[in-house]
């Protein structure tokens, strides 16, 4: 018989077994829709963790600069005692409904965890600051930009976790109401 | 005979893998690689004689099909484009190996034409066996025209060298797989 004939004949005994499993698997990786998906969805839902320490950190570099400057203040400062427990009230509601969040979900590390706290080492040395100079309007101001940008910033978190797991699940968890607290 | 999930035709459901793949539907790959992959590993694993190397080509050519897809035509052959990128990868595997596909000269294969073929039994043992001891360049010739059935014409464009050189290499490595196909036989 020619080898031709033999091969087209017994072609199906010529077949080995298909390739082993590593070769999907490591093809899985390299697909090029799904990788470009994860990066996005990396990107979605992690970019503005990246962006809160460089925030906390900024502000800090700002408070510090708005205590140094000699420049008259615009903000109006309501009573002291009145406008503290305002805004810690709200601070620590958001701070209680963050770390509700288990932490894997949430994905701070504890560097930006600590920042986020009331009582950060910013708000230390405006408080030292304050007790130092008692009147001192700027400093009054210092502490109320502090509350400030801590609220939105915690409210910023929580409303991107909230976007994100909504847009994730297509779930009814619910939206947080941002407060106008300015 | 064919054992190629779709012949060389696109049908509806290949068509509609195609369509998903480009939409970027994971599964839609998946299915794509399981319709595809054992008769496309078996083209590497004939080439290359390796089952390592094969599927280390297998997965680079299936990248590329992955890639690619958006650039088939709606009028052309799925499984004809998937193999030929696959032969391309086995190709160049065996270019990086140094295997040179080498022109010959016409007298040789007058000669070798006239090798008698009316031979003894084989098993498809013996034939595999015969054919994995050729050496790289027979076996490119004799795998992709038997096995691949692709004309002496079109091997003579993939491998780069004249038709009537592929013809020659073809008789030579048929001419050696008797022989090897006769001792094997014999042995047994």
């Amino acid at each position: 018989m020619k080898l031709e004939d033999f091969i087209q004949q017994n072609r199906n005994a010529f077949e080995e077994e298909g390739p082993g499993p590593g070769v999907w698997a490591a093809l899985e990786k390299e697909l090029p829709v799904k990788q470009k998906a994860r990066v996005i969805s990396m990107m979605a839902r992690h970019w503005w963790k990246a962006a809160i320490l460089v925030a906390l950190v900024a502000n800090a570099g700002i408070l510090l600069i708005f205590l140094q400057t000699k420049k008259e203040v615009a903000v109006v400062i309501p009573e002291m005692q009145e406008m503290e427990q305002f805004y810690t009230t709200r601070i620590e509601e958001k701070l209680d409904e963050l770390k509700r969040i288990p932490a894997a979900e949430l994905g701070l590390d504890s560097t930006t965890s600590k920042e986020l706290e009331l009582r950060n080492e910013t708000y230390r040395m405006l408080e030292k600051e304050l007790a130092g100079n008692p009147g001192n309007e700027r400093i009054r101001s210092a502490m109320i930009r502090y509350y400030q940008m801590k609220l939105e910033l915690l409210e910023k978190i929580l409303d991107e976790h909230h976007k994100y797991n909504n847009d994730a699940n297509n779930s009814d968890s619910t939206p947080l109401i941002r407060k106008n607290v300015i | 005979m064919t054992l190629y999930p779709d012949n060389l035709e696109n049908t509806p459901v290949t068509n509609q893998i195609v369509v998903r793949c480009r939409k970027g539907d994971v599964r839609a790959y998946r299915e794509l690689y399981e319709a595809y992959s054992k008769a496309m590993y078996n083209i590497c694993l004939r080439m290359t004689g390796q089952q390592a190397d094969a599927e280390d080509v297998l997965q680079e050519a299936f990248v590329q099909v992955f890639k690619n897809l958006d650039k088939l035509a709606t009028d052309s052959s799925l499984t004809a484009w998937i193999k030929r990128i696959v032969v391309n990868h086995c190709l160049s595997y065996l270019r990086k190996k140094k295997v040179h596909f080498e022109e010959v000269g016409e007298g040789e294969y007058e000669e070798a034409e006239k090798v008698d073929e009316s031979e003894h039994a084989m098993t498809v043992t013996a034939v595999k066996d015969a054919i994995s001891q050729l050496p790289d360049g027979y076996r490119t010739v004799i795998n992709l025209y038997l096995f691949e059935e692709y004309s002496h014409r079109e091997i003579a464009s993939l491998l780069g060298i004249s038709e009537s050189t592929v013809k020659t290499q073809y008789m030579r490595a048929k001419e050696k797989v008797r022989q090897l196909v006769k001792i094997k036989t014999r042995e047994v």
